[in-house]
């Protein structure tokens, strides 16, 4: 068992030598030779073992040389009664994704954690550490102890530098009173205190790293009063931050999660500029748009390949077991075209076109706001544009999704999908300027319609690629009767699956039209807007209006 | 938790360094090792380096004052506690005579270890008495090692008419293995072949007579950790490999493999 009062660390300025010293004027000391210490700590770029706290780590030196190297996951918070204690499996020669490792604690530990990001290095920390032994007059160990030197590595900007030397008592059962005599020395003589945080905490902190410095998520502070344009420029810099961090994993294909986050920031780049209207100057807006149509265009095919890999395990389980294994070729092809793509996309990533798009969009999206905009609606504040573009949203989509019967065509449901986004991403850019818990479950409700949306859409272009992918197979002679026949029957699931999907959008939309959720929306988009009719477009053509305006609201208006 | 006692009515058979060095040998294959030296002279206690001493000595612990953990120690081997001998417990019948259930004592005072430790190997006084009675009751397996003599053929005859005799202890796996073979006798390798063949229970591990195995009186550890490629270490080795099947005949888990650091 450890115990967290054993760990100690060096104040500045004193270090192993004196310790030593010390010691060795109290116990008859036994040392064993010293050992290079090596701790190299993983990550996802998204930082989710550590937001799950824990720390992943390949240890190689002294828990136990004869095992080689280690992986280690340890928990961030000091091990209490209710937390895990280290958990230990040996370390394959290089560490990719979860997946991959062989069986064991570390493993399971962190696979549903980590998921399909690949474990990146993000701190190393390097040194020396000596085991101590005290004896009695029988030569019998009393306690252990290890004493490590320490040094940080940073793999990310290659920094290195010197950390807190540190004591680690291991004692012995029984061997108490001495345990607590050392303890005493250790503090009030020399003194050490118990160490604060775990060494990569430690590190991090003393290269200047901020763990968690990215997430995908949106979330920015707002101020409501401050100008539509400014906000909005800030909004889209942040976007723009999100595609420049993703780029160079996206270029190297660490995994798949760059290049789809890298297109989710372009989506909402585009969704921004279409959405937050008359608040930019337009020819900069249309020619933006047009650059980001470009760019989300040239990385759909790597995408498209990487979610017919993400999506095999899933097919396969779809089908019958006799036809599951017909289904390899058909992640032979896939891989077969990967390559190739993904060198195309490396290229497009690396090229001069992007670098000077992302550069020039910076430019702009750096430049101060000019005192005179000529976009009508530059100068605003910001909520006021937020609460019109929003509810006008919430209009379209509640009209859209009102329209749709058994009988709609899939057309529909595909543009009711693309306004429900719209709507969302608009309600994420500007949820800081609302009530946190008014604003959240209307967020969590469109993620909800978007889930069913998108799995009849996702369902229906996954059989139309799937139809698509066999003729290809088919053209290049790489699928056979049995291969085209499985993947026949996987449309069919796939078709099945969308019907599925199309049955329950009644039920998921009748969530939207709910009458609390409703009033929830007037009530944070519309409460004190000006009502005329080029506000409020949708007026004359809107039945619902009157039920919702009839319906009791706090607000009032 | 699985008690395995180390028993020979008679003595000087090579019965501490076999407890030792079995001890050592479930330590190093990752189960969570107590060894308890029930003999007054001390000899395991001697060779791990421990006082020969308990905590309120051996009245209170059998008593139960404060359960055997006030009194346990770790060695110097990762995994492996030892719970001291102690000079007082030469009396060990009469004092278990003065308490409740006395043939249950050991099975009761180990009771509450069972979390802590996977393996539990009792290192036996010589003789038949209370103290073995308490041996046989807390034991899932008995390992009896035995020098290829006639004497010592006729000490396994006692034992298991004494278990024959007694139905609580009938359950219990008896294990004999031959100790401090010399193969240069004839009659040794004579009752080698004649007792596993009277006795089909006789592990085929037997451990060679080695002067290295008295040494383990001057290094004060298991042979294990100091001559690993002594043929005598060899033969605990192997002997241990047939101790884990016999184990797990009966319930049949593997260790775990998974190890806890600290972080």
């Amino acid at each position: 068992m450890s115990d967290p009062k054993l760990e100690l660390q060096c104040p500045p300025g004193s270090g192993v030598a004196e310790i030593l010293t010390l010691l060795a004027a109290r116990w008859r000391l036994a040392e064993e030779p010293a050992r290079a210490l090596s701790r190299a700590f993983y990550d996802t770029f998204d930082w989710a073992l550590f937001a799950d706290g824990g720390a992943l780590e390949r240890r190689a030196g002294p828990q136990d040389p004869s095992a080689g190297t280690e992986l280690v996951w340890s928990p961030l918070e000091r091990p209490s009664h209710a937390q895990p204690e280290a958990l230990v499996q040996s370390a394959p020669a290089e560490l990719g994704f979860a997946a991959e490792l062989e069986d064991g604690p570390v493993r399971s530990r962190i696979l549903g954690v980590a998921g399909i990001r690949r474990l990146l290095p993000v701190m190393g920390v390097e040194g020396r550490s000596r085991t101590l032994r005290a004896l009695d007059d029988d030569d019998k160990t009393l306690w252990r102890a290890t004493l490590d030197e320490l040094r940080f590595q940073d793999p990310v900007s290659g920094r290195t530098g010197e950390l807190a030397a540190r004591v680690r008592i291991l004692p012995l059962r029984g061997y108490d009173e001495e345990r607590d005599a050392l303890l005493d020395q250790l503090t009030f003589e020399l003194g050490l205190s118990p160490a604060q945080d775990p060494a990569l905490l430690e590190a991090l902190r003393a290269a200047g790293r901020q763990p968690c410095d990215y997430s995908s998520k949106i979330d920015f502070r707002l101020a409501p009063r401050d100008r539509a344009d400014a906000v909005t420029k800030t909004i889209l810099r942040a976007l723009l931050e999100t595609i420049e961090r993703n780029r160079a994993g996206a270029q190297a294909n660490l995994d798949s999660e760059f290049l789809h986050d890298l297109r989710v920031a372009v989506r909402r780049t585009r969704s921004a500029l279409t959405q937050i209207r008359s608040v930019l100057p337009e020819p900069v807006v249309s020619h933006y748009k047009e650059r980001f149509a470009w760019v989300q265009q040239v990385t759909g095919p790597v995408r498209d390949l990487d979610v017919y890999l993400l999506d095999f395990g899933d097919y396969q389980a779809s089908l019958p077991p006799p036809l599951r294994p017909l289904l390899e070729p058909m992640r032979s092809f896939i891989l077969a075209h990967y390559d190739e793509e993904q060198r195309r996309l490396a290229g497009i990533l690396d090229g001069t076109e992007l670098k000077e798009l992302l550069t020039q969009w910076r430019a702009f999206l750096e430049a101060p706001v000019p005192d005179s905009p000529e976009a009508t609606d530059a100068a605003r504040s910001i909520k006021s544009v937020a609460d019109v573009r929003i509810w006008r949203m919430a209009k379209r989509v509640r009209r859209e999704g009102r329209a749709i019967t058994p009988e709609s065509p899939a057309a529909d449901l595909h543009e009711l999908r693309k306004s429900c986004k719209k709507l969302r991403y608009l309600m994420e850019f500007f949820q800081s300027l609302y009530p946190e818990d008014e604003v959240r479950p209307l967020i969590r409700l469109l993620k909800e319609l978007l889930d069913n949306l998108g799995s009849f859409q996702d369902l229906a272009v996954q059989a139309a690629n799937l139809r698509e992918l066999a003729g290809r197979m088919r053209a290049e002679g790489r699928g056979d009767t049995d291969t085209l026949l499985a993947m026949g029957a996987l449309v069919g699931q796939v078709l099945e699956r969308q019907q599925r999907a199309r049955d329950n959008f009644g039920v998921v939309f009748a969530g939207f039209l709910d009458g609390d959720n409703q009033d929830r929306l007037r009530r944070l988009f519309h409460a004190r807007q000006d009502q005329g009719p080029d506000q409020d477009p949708d007026r004359e053509c809107d039945p619902q209006r009157a039920q919702v305006a009839a319906a009791p609201s706090g607000a009032g208006d | 938790m699985k008690v395995i006692g180390v028993y020979n009515i008679k003595g000087g058979v090579g019965k501490t360094a076999a407890a030792v060095n079995l001890a050592y040998l479930s330590a190093i294959a990752g189960y969570r090792t107590l060894l308890w030296d029930l003999d007054p002279q001390a000899a395991a206690t001697y060779y791990f380096r421990v006082k020969a001493r308990v905590r309120g000595g051996g009245k209170a612990l059998l008593r139960g004052d404060q359960g055997l953990d006030a009194s346990i120690k770790g060695t110097d081997f990762e995994r492996l506690d030892l719970l001291p001998a102690e000079f007082s417990l030469r009396n060990m019948d009469l004092l278990l005579e003065e308490q409740k259930g006395p043939t249950k004592r050991l099975l009761r005072l180990l009771r509450p270890q069972a979390p802590t430790y996977d393996h539990c190997l009792l290192d036996c006084p010589p003789s038949i008495s209370l103290v073995s009675e308490n041996v046989f009751r807390a034991a899932d397996l008995l390992l009896v090692p035995l020098i290829p003599t006639i004497l010592s053929a006729r000490t396994l005859d006692q034992l298991l008419d004494f278990l024959e005799g007694h139905p609580r202890h009938r359950g219990l796996k008896v294990r004999p293995f031959f100790s401090m073979v010399d193969r240069r006798r004839r009659l040794h390798r004579e009752l080698m072949e004649r007792l596993p063949e009277r006795y089909p229970c006789f592990l085929s591990a037997a451990i060679p007579y080695s002067s290295e195995v008295e040494r383990m009186g001057i290094h004060r550890m298991p042979l294990i950790a100091y001559a690993p490629s002594n043929p005598a270490a060899e033969a605990y080795q192997a002997l241990w490999a047939q101790i884990s099947a016999a184990l797990a005949e009966r319930d049949g888990s593997p260790p775990d493999q998974s190890r806890v650091l600290a972080p």
